[in-house]
């Protein structure tokens, strides 16, 4: 009871101290407020398609101004993988007390016909929507993170609807710990890259010397792009870890 | 590449977990040596950076090269102090390496590579807050830092340590959340997350009555005390240290706490300005007092301890209390303010001694109660004089740096004229030398050697085999491990002899920004 008071005062102080300040705040959609016609997001405004040929003012904030913050928001997206991993994964013996579900392939018993068309059918239309959220970050809402979420999301689909070991046969341990490591590797070695020309870390223009027709601006964007994918494989690979992870308890085996 | 420096410090170790990731599958065996590896590279590049600093002032970095206007890019600035901080954070985190090194075979080594990956990144995490300038960027690091503390505190054998690892989480994540709360806040006044684009705009005439910008700071700087474990908020430090793996407690306890008080002043200094926070909003006395509560019961939990890691966890809380005291103290030289920040660097040194200490005889005896170290200086010298030398720095016995920190601390102290906090200061050494000699008395002396270290085990016998067979790390520490210990206790009494040349490097950045002399001393 003691406890629920002490609880109730601090959600009522920490409540009323943030309507507290919400009293000063600009007018909501005020176009002067600080935080709209402050000099940052002014020059976003203005200068992000000369400076960076990307139609998408929030991509490019996210993936090359501030593309420092993103790199490590992915390094945050691999941690939560591997966190999870180091507390879960047991390689040597079974946890107590767990017992694996084995599905013989050969009974399909306990699956629906029907779900598992479905999924047949729907899977490669995911991954390849899953690609065009990607690729139109520039122009459109999306970006790594959104598209490798959905392409995470069609690998749990296959574990839910079959069963994890044949998930785990196209998407094993070794591989996605791979392709989680190396989406990340993806996006810092474009900022390694810069480094080695000389530039500061993540100074995209300068990677116009190594592709091929391109100005430093158009290079700016085709980095995004990079990254980008850089992203999406570390976020698909963590998600389907994640998942299969945790529903096995940590055995990777067993049928959900 | 000494252009490159500050952006090196950081990504040196996320470039060693990577690489760590990639190629631990095949070889576990490669996860130290790049561990090590990506260490080293951080740690030369904060050394050729903070001779930068000291030759050039400070140094300013701009990610993908967006410097103008200000605050379109992310910023990394580098001076003195956390120079400074950097090198601590490099050297500390390379003596934790050294100290994990294991014989292949032992406990854990299956999960290696996850061990090294969160290690390396939780570095890089700590590099990263130390290093930016950006308020946001802060943020993203401090998630880096703190997911993988979680991790590292969890994933043990301890089932202890997972429920600590819970508390911890939903601790941190409330300091978390408070801090980003506070930066959004600030945001909506001021349209920036530059520090330096924020302090303009927090201390112009017509922004310094706001009311949100207050409430930013009180978010801000109640998410940073949870993180520092300042004393009402501390409720998830004893037990994460204590139950953690040994290898995780020597690098958590001397770093997270450590870098959040380095936040915390990072923000007085750059975010709101000491004009603002002194002057301004002149609430020294409070947090003041606050921090005598703090030390006092802090030393006085310790008391009551009968584990050798739990009793350190609150004297961790208790030297809390001293920095964020000391930096709120407000008198005319800052000599509280520059004691706090060489107590980060004393600190983080006293305690990585101390849990490295703690960790060798949890090994040998896997067991933390200060009662089975009944002689222990016969059986084990090297380790006792580790200990020895961390626990004179703890009490502040010169030359150790501990007694320099409290020298600062109490002159910054009497100078105010807060004497609750030099009172408070002295109390906790003295409960330090209670707890200490405690600990000496049994280990030098001995009672009888009785049967304490095998808790009912039926196999051990006795203080010379007293590893029981079921464990096979009760072994004699590995001569790694004997080194790790001697390094940092080697540190503890290098910053305590040469304390005024660093107080001097301090100086350089906190004298000019002296909100109480109009003319800079130097």
């Amino acid at each position: 009871m003691g406890m629920r008071i002490l609880g109730f005062i601090a959600v009522f102080v920490t409540g009323a101290l943030l309507t507290y300040g919400v009293a000063d705040f600009p007018k909501w959609g005020d176009p002067h407020s600080p935080a709209n016609a402050g000099e940052v997001s002014t020059y976003f405004i203005q200068n992000t398609k000369a400076d960076t040929h990307v139609p998408n003012i929030v991509t490019a904030v996210l993936a090359d101004y501030r593309g420092y913050d993103t790199m490590f928001e992915t390094v945050v997206i691999f941690i939560a993988g591997v966190a999870i991993m180091a507390i879960l994964r047991v390689l040597a013996t079974i946890p107590p007390g767990h017992q694996p579900v084995q599905y013989d392939p050969r009974k399909k018993i306990a699956y629906d016909p029907i779900i598992s068309v479905t999924c047949r059918l729907i899977v490669p239309v995911i991954q390849l929507f899953a690609l065009y959220v990607v690729a139109h970050g520039h122009h459109s809402p999306g970006g790594g993170f959104q598209g490798g979420v959905i392409l995470g999301a069609s690998f749990i689909l296959i574990a839910i609807t079959s069963n994890l070991r044949s998930a785990l046969r196209r998407f094993s341990e070794k591989r996605f710990i791979f392709i989680a490591c190396a989406g990340a590797l993806i996006y810092s070695g474009f900022g390694l890259t810069t480094l080695l020309f000389g530039r500061n870390f993540l100074d995209y223009g300068v990677l116009s010397k190594i592709m091929f027709d391109t100005d430093e601006v158009m290079a700016r964007s085709h980095s995004m792009l990079g990254v980008e994918i850089g992203v999406m494989l570390t976020v698909t690979a963590i998600m389907f870890a994640i998942y299969a992870n945790l529903s096995s308890r940590g055995a990777l085996r067993g049928g959900l | 590449m000494a252009d490159q420096s500050p952006v090196i410090v950081v990504v040196a170790p996320l470039f060693a977990a990577l690489l760590a990731g990639l190629i631990g599958m095949r070889e576990k065996r490669a996860c130290l040596p790049l561990t090590l590896l990506g260490l080293v590279v951080s740690l030369s590049a904060a050394i050729v950076l903070f001779r930068r600093v000291l030759a050039e002032g400070e140094v300013r970095y701009f990610l993908g090269g967006w410097d103008k206007p200000l605050g379109i890019g992310i910023e990394l600035r580098i001076d003195t102090v956390n120079g400074l901080v950097l090198i601590v954070i490099a050297i500390v985190s390379l003596i934790s390496a050294i100290f994990s090194f294991r014989p292949h075979g032992q406990r854990d080594t299956e999960k290696n590579m996850h061990f090294y990956i969160l290690f390396l990144l939780l570095c890089a995490g700590l590099f990263g807050i130390t290093a930016t300038a950006d308020a946001f960027n802060l943020y993203v690091l401090v998630e880096v830092s703190s997911l993988t503390s979680y991790a590292l505190v969890a994933m043990g054998s301890l089932r202890r340590g997972t429920v600590a690892a819970f508390n911890y989480i939903i601790m941190g994540t409330i300091g978390a959340s408070f801090y980003l709360l506070g930066v959004g806040y600030l945001y909506m006044q001021t349209g920036a997350l530059n520090m330096e684009g924020i302090r303009v705009v927090v201390n112009q005439p017509d922004v310094l009555a706001s009311k949100a910008v207050l409430v930013a700071f009180v978010f801000i700087l109640t998410g940073v005390w949870i993180k520092t474990a300042f004393f009402p908020l501390h409720g998830w430090l004893p037990n994460a240290y204590a139950y953690a793996p040994t290898t995780s407690s020597t690098l958590l306890a001397p770093l997270m706490t450590k870098v959040f008080v380095y936040v915390m002043i990072r923000i007085m200094l750059s975010v709101f300005g000491l004009v603002w926070v002194f002057e301004h909003l002149s609430w020294s006395h409070i947090v003041v007092w606050l921090s005598v509560i703090a030390i006092l019961a802090g030393s006085i939990i310790a008391l009551t301890q009968t584990e050798l890691k739990k009793m350190l966890g609150f004297l961790i809380i208790a030297e809390v209390g001293y920095m964020v005291g000391g930096a709120w103290l407000a008198d005319e030289g800052l000599w509280g303010f520059k004691g706090a920040i060489y107590h980060i660097v004393s600190d983080a040194f006293m305690t990585s001694c101390l849990f490295i200490a703690a960790g060798i005889f949890y090994r040998r005896h896997d067991c933390h109660d200060i009662a089975s170290l009944d002689g222990a200086f016969k059986r084990m010298p090297l380790t006792m004089t580790g200990l020895l030398v961390g626990g004179l720095a703890m009490i502040g016995v010169p030359p150790t740096c501990g007694f320099f920190s409290k020298w600062y601390l109490i002159r910054g102290g009497i100078d105010s004229g807060h004497w609750g906090y030099v009172v408070a200061l002295i109390i906790s050494s003295l409960v330090n030398a209670v707890l200490f000699f405690r600990i000496f008395e049994i280990a030098f002396f001995g009672k009888k050697p009785v049967e304490h270290a095998d808790h009912g085990d039926s196999h051990g016998h006795g203080e010379e085999h007293a590893p029981a067979p079921a464990e096979p790390t009760g072994q004699a520490p590995m001569p790694t491990a004997l080194v790790a210990l001697m390094l940092s206790a080697g540190f503890i009494l290098l910053i305590g002899i040469f304390n005024g040349q660093i107080m001097e490097w301090i100086s350089l950045t906190v004298d000019p920004l002296n909100p109480f002399t109009k003319t800079p001393p130097l």
